[in-house]
């Protein structure tokens, strides 16, 4: 029997607020609950909408994943543009702080690792994030994200090499 | 003492700590948020079976009414029928009349039906069709070409055809009594197709 738009909240709902929750992560300028159950809500709408055009073989689950990489970048890109804006109006230079600018104390690593994922180029961020947060295997991710496996593979290797090397600075 | 990740396998433990897990409560309020908005814009079906002469019935009502009867096929062949985003219960006491009825007739102790029916889901065409089979009185069967004519429309023979096959409650609109013109029974899209046909006509005794 097909799937039913039910079947698709009970099943993947957690881990989609999950994985919308975590791109959120380091953002510091907006409450992250209710971004990420916006969101959320926003993923299952866009879904309910084309769920009766979906093909009899689609895997629902990459398919879900898809739509909420695609809201979580709009919302980012939105939230990144608004503090551009409001950082030109009070005429301060530097948008975003240095890394190194977070100093590495005691529950400072965490902060700083935030704050470094979200200076990820955004396929980097979805790819390291699906992977070792989401727990998604390559095949999968290079269908979220519609690219080949050694390219997730690649994006998954740099994010981290990039990390590495910016906690190590 | 402070310990920076030096290796890729510790940068992704250290991330793993980082990005964390939601709290249980924030995905219990997202996912009744999530709920909540289906049960607002998802039509609700609620449906129920009983056992007939013709095999395992089902019956579903939406708010408007009756939406579906079938039979002599599977549960899960039934709700296949519906459009994946409704919301389907299984409901029995919200199709109580409607199989309260259908058992009547099937024991010969009612020939109309009195329940108001949900054909929504049909075109404009598909509806005057209907219509016009329910004027057809039990024991009595009308071909194709009559319906047609009866529409003013005497060359839709096969339309007409068409949208009887459609007919998503078959029994309470009487479309088994519509027949080919040379007296054949030609088709029937109910349970076991011309041998219900057939049954309900014999039933109804406008078929020997």
């Amino acid at each position: 029997m097909a799937l039913r738009f039910e079947e698709l909240i009970e099943r993947h709902h957690d881990e989609i607020f999950a994985y919308v929750w975590r791109l959120l992560a380091g953002d510091r300028s907006s409450d992250r609950k209710t971004e990420a159950e916006d969101l959320v809500q926003e993923v299952y709408l866009r879904a309910y909408r084309n769920f009766s055009r979906l093909r009899a073989n689609t895997n629902h689950r990459a398919w879900l994943y898809k739509i909420a990489t695609n809201c979580a970048y709009s919302r980012l890109r939105q939230i990144r543009d608004g503090r551009r804006k409001a950082a030109a109006l009070a005429s301060v230079a530097a948008v975003a702080e240095s890394a190194s600018d977070i100093p590495a104390s005691h529950g400072q690593i965490d902060r700083r690792l935030r704050f470094l994922v979200n200076q990820l180029p955004a396929k980097q961020k979805a790819c390291v994030t699906l992977r070792y947060l989401q727990d998604l295997d390559y095949p999968e991710i290079a269908q979220i994200l519609s690219c080949s496996h050694e390219s997730a593979r690649a994006n998954v290797y740099q994010a981290i090499r990039r990390l590495r090397l910016a906690l190590e600075k | 003492m402070i310990r920076i990740p030096r290796t890729d396998h510790a940068v992704v433990k250290q991330l793993r700590v980082a990005l964390g897990d939601p709290a249980p409560l924030d995905l219990a309020h997202s996912r009744a948020r999530v709920a909540k908005w289906l049960a607002d814009e998802a039509p609700l079906i609620r449906w129920g079976e009983m056992r007939s002469p013709l095999g395992r019935l089902y019956a579903a009502v939406s708010g408007q009414g009756l939406c579906a009867v079938d039979f002599g096929r599977g549960e899960a062949e039934f709700l296949k029928r519906f459009d994946p985003r409704v919301r389907l219960e299984k409901n029995p006491q919200s199709v109580q009349r409607v199989m309260a009825q259908l058992s009547e007739y099937f024991a010969g102790k009612r020939t109309r039906f009195d329940l108001p029916v949900d054909v929504s889901m049909l075109t404009q065409f598909q509806k005057t069709v209907l219509e016009v089979t329910c004027r057809i009185a039990p024991g009595e069967v009308w071909t194709y070409h009559r319906v047609a004519e009866a529409l003013r429309r005497p060359r839709s023979s096969r339309p007409v055809g068409q949208a009887l096959a459609r007919n998503p409650v078959p029994i309470v609109i009487p479309c088994h009594r519509v027949v080919a013109s040379n007296g054949a029974l030609r088709g029937y899209s109910g349970g076991s197709g011309l041998k219900a046909k057939r049954w309900l006509l014999q039933l109804e005794g406008a078929f020997e």
